[in-house]
């Protein structure tokens, strides 16, 4: 009984004491285990921004205000907003350019891999974050694609095996191996463009931020750099961030949508495929409306909206180049008062030659133009400027007075025969129209890109030219200005005025040209009404000139108020 | 008047002084000049145009103006190319020769022309110190355009740089060289943006230079200066300066041929001076 008495108290101390002993070994294992579970379910994020403001010197309104956003390990982020609005700011800060590169004063913190970029060293954040601009031409600093893929790792005193492999790799990520030995002079813009996106991944970077890459490209290119970064989101764990205006082909690549608006993220969407935005986000954004009904009314009032049946301008087998080059070849057609007409084709096709030779700027090498029934042909550029207003892709090539005022009297200035105090007001009008008045007294030089666009755009207006000739007009404007632009286009074609533009934005040709005109390696290859011509392009297999499916513009009930 | 007529009558001062001045740049080719190593070639290049500059007279001149012809041969480059792209430096040769017949008046004459009223004696000092000075001048302005026009400027900016050129220098060369097509269509373009605003920017008078500089230069600097602070940006996010000494993933080696020819140039240029100086 003692022995039986004794064993269940034996048994009992032999349980505990394994109960302790296992129990122990238990906890030990379940709180490793945790840890373990715990560093693999908190990811850390490649980019963690806190209440970031930031101020440049040389201004009293932050550039960025209250600013917090991660970005995630393999997270594509779209960034968009009006222009001036701290986009490019943010990519310099997350790229370490501020404040050690643009003086400031910064409150808050930007946490790259962790650490604060203040914490690396100058210069220290290559290779970890890599960072693509607007110009592709500015930003190619060697003479051949292989030197310039390279350049980074070379910096970086990479072996020479490790450089070569390297190249290869990010040649082939952007399909750029068959650009191995060319000269940089010799690519097109969107060859450029996917050699500078090759370039930083050469260098294997966590972060790839890349700055408008598509504002100076035409569809075509854009295309190619979009199938770039598809590519990279597929097969990458890089984290993108992709900042832009033109979203309508960005938004089905993105896991994230951040708009905004004077320094601050006023929202944060995440956009679906063909998915309505929030509220927010289209009022901030120029975001693709979604029905295609609401633009059909407009196109066909477009096409009975001609004024005269007499052409405004007559261009009969012009053929035109430079520097002994011909570039355009046989193009004719003509243009009646009251058109808004797109030109469109790819980057080198002839498009800004054209324009360039309707004003007399390059010489005609064949053919003939007539205007208002008059031959031009031979007539100096200053006379045609009085009825032809011309404004150029790149708004600094025309700026040249010293304030905002004086730039947008100037044309007027030359090419009106008289002033009155009417024309000034005239001026004034203009300037407050589209948002500049604010700036009369400012240099121009220091305004946004957009702004300098409207204001080229204003000086033209300023002396009442028959025929405006405008180059990419559209680019770098946010919703609002963007509609404020289109309808002084319309404005201008109601009064009888006649309208020939460059644009690459396909959902707003579709919306507002009546007509296209389509260029290929120099010759018109349609001359069509818009929705012909877009019929046209979709049998030659151009769909990057077809607006996306589900995109059409602005609405007509916008396009036309009142 | 029909429009080749119109497009005759059209000039730019662009237009005007680049008929005047060639263009100087690279011109591909593989021929043997093309493919010696740029640092040979520029020890050449170096050795020629100081032995032109130590020896005045006509007679080495003129072998080394046959040597320079032969350097022209064999890149390929004829006579036609040669008239055609440095015919300013005869000009230019031409007028010096004349300046000194004209300002030299020591040794013996040579003989009177009479032209109406005016005499003009040519003296044996004058016309060949002139020929002398000429051939320098063609001398080392061809040699030079030789030179450029067989070498690559990438190649011959890394393979400084990898014989010790501050990589910070070599990409000062680089990025110039980069940059010059890109401002001369950026010089263009600001001219066309003008010309539409109504500027008169046609034909070439002293008052119409001066509104040139007046309305291209200042839009040309602001360009400029925007492009060079996104190039700063390009450059330092991928690491340029980073380091004070980088690797390439191109050496360019020098061969046993190269390492002969590099100390062998200057010596053989140097007893060419000799001979002639004693």
């Amino acid at each position: 009984m003692a022995k039986f008495s004794k064993q269940p108290f034996e048994y009992e101390d032999n349980l505990l004491k394994s109960l302790l002993k296992y129990g122990v070994h238990v906890i030990l294992i379940l709180y490793i285990l945790r840890k373990k579970r715990g560093k693999q379910g908190v990811v850390e994020p490649v980019v963690d921004i806190r209440d970031l403001t930031f101020t440049y010197s040389e201004n009293s309104i932050p550039a960025l205000i209250d600013i917090n956003f991660k970005v995630l390990p393999g997270e594509f982020v779209t960034i968009t907003g009006d222009s001036g609005c701290g986009k490019s700011t943010l990519a310099l800060c997350l790229a370490g350019f501020i404040p050690s590169a643009f003086p400031g004063k910064m409150r808050g913190t930007v946490c790259i891999q962790g650490k604060e970029t203040g914490e690396y060293l100058h210069g220290g954040l290559s290779g970890i974050v890599g960072l693509v601009q607007q110009d592709p031409e500015a930003q190619l600093c060697t003479l051949s694609v292989k030197d310039e893929v390279a350049f980074g790792l070379e910096n970086l005193c990479f072996a020479s095996e490790k450089i070569r492999e390297n190249v290869q790799f990010a040649l082939a990520a952007v399909g750029a191996e068959a650009l191995l030995d060319r000269k940089v002079h010799t690519l097109s813009g969107g060859e450029k463009q996917r050699v500078a996106i090759a370039s930083v991944l050469a260098m294997n970077p966590s972060l790839l931020i890349l700055d408008e890459p598509t504002a100076n490209l035409d569809p075509h290119c854009t295309e190619e750099v979009l199938r770039v970064l598809e590519n990279l989101k597929k097969k990458r764990k890089t984290s993108i961030i992709v900042i832009e205006h033109r979203l309508d082909r960005l938004l089905p690549l993105s896991d994230r949508l951040v708009v905004m608006k004077r320094g601050r993220i006023v929202a944060e969407t995440i956009p679906a495929v063909n998915g309505k935005p929030d509220a927010l986000t289209t009022s901030a954004v120029r975001l693709p409306p979604v029905s295609s009904d609401e633009i059909r009314p407009g196109v066909s009032l477009l096409q009975t909206d001609r004024i005269s049946n007499n052409p405004l301008l007559v261009v009969e087998n012009l053929s035109a180049g430079y520097e002994g080059k011909k570039i355009l070849e046989d193009i004719s057609f003509s243009a009646y008062p009251g058109e808004i007409i797109a030109l469109m084709g790819d980057n080198g096709c002839g498009k800004t030659t054209l324009l360039l030779a309707l004003l007399g700027v390059l010489p005609l090498l064949k053919g003939k133009i007539f205007f208002g029934g008059e031959q031009i042909s031979m007539m100096k550029v200053n006379r045609r400027a009085r009825s032809m207003g011309l404004t150029f892709q790149n708004p600094n090539h025309q700026i040249f007075e010293n304030t905002v005022l004086k730039e947008a009297r100037l044309p007027s200035f030359f090419l009106k025969d008289s002033s009155c105090s009417e024309d000034e007001q005239e001026i004034m009008h203009f300037l407050e129209k589209f948002d500049l008045l604010q700036y009369k007294d400012k240099i121009p030089f220091a305004l946004s890109l957009g702004e300098k666009k409207r204001l080229t755009l204003v000086s033209v207006l300023a002396y009442s030219p028959k025929l405006l000739i405008l180059d990419e007009p559209l680019v770098g404007q946010d919703r609002d200005r963007l509609k404020l632009l289109l309808d002084a286009l319309l404005d201008h074609s109601r009064k009888g005025g006649l309208t020939i533009m460059i644009c690459h934005e396909p959902a707003i040709v579709a919306s507002w040209c009546r007509r296209i005109l389509f260029l290929e390696k120099g010759r018109l290859r349609i001359n069509a009404p818009t929705e012909v011509a877009l019929e046209k392009l979709s049998e030659l297999g151009r769909d990057e000139y077809l607006p996306p499916y589900g995109y059409t513009g602005l609405t007509y009930g916008e396009r036309m108020p009142g | 008047m029909n429009i080749d007529s119109y497009n005759a009558r059209r000039k730019t001062a662009s237009r005007t002084i680049k008929a005047f001045f060639p263009g100087l740049s690279y011109v591909d080719g593989s021929t043997v000049l093309h493919r010696a190593h740029p640092l040979v070639k520029l020890a050449l290049l170096l050795s020629f145009s100081l032995t032109v500059f130590a020896l005045s007279p006509f007679l080495p001149s003129v072998i080394l103006f046959v040597l320079l012809m032969t350097g022209y041969g064999l890149a390929g480059l004829g006579l036609t190319f040669f008239s055609r792209k440095l015919r300013f430096i005869f000009i230019f040769g031409f007028i010096i020769f004349i300046v000194q017949i004209l300002s030299v008046r020591e040794g013996f004459l040579f003989w009177t022309v009479s032209l109406g009223k005016i005499h003009l004696d040519v003296w044996s000092e004058g016309f060949w110190g002139g020929l002398s000075m000429m051939m320098r001048f063609v001398n080392v302005i061809g040699s030079s355009y030789l030179f450029v026009a067989t070498t690559d400027p990438n190649r011959l900016a890394y393979a400084l740089m990898q014989v010790g050129l501050p990589y910070r220098l070599g990409f000062m060369l680089i990025t110039a060289l980069r940059f010059i097509p890109l401002f001369h269509m950026e010089l263009a373009q600001v001219r066309n943006a003008q010309m539409a605003k109504g500027i008169e920017l046609e034909g070439v008078s002293p008052r119409k230079m001066i509104k040139y500089v007046r309305y291209l230069l200042v839009p040309l600097v602001i360009s400029a200066l925007s492009k060079v602070d996104l190039l700063a940006i390009s450059m330092e996010s991928r690491a340029f300066g980073l380091y004070p000494t980088r690797s390439y993933m191109e050496t360019q080696v020098l061969s046993p041929k190269d390492r002969f020819l590099l100390p062998a140039i200057p010596v053989l240029f140097a007893a060419f001076y000799f001979f002639f100086q004693r």
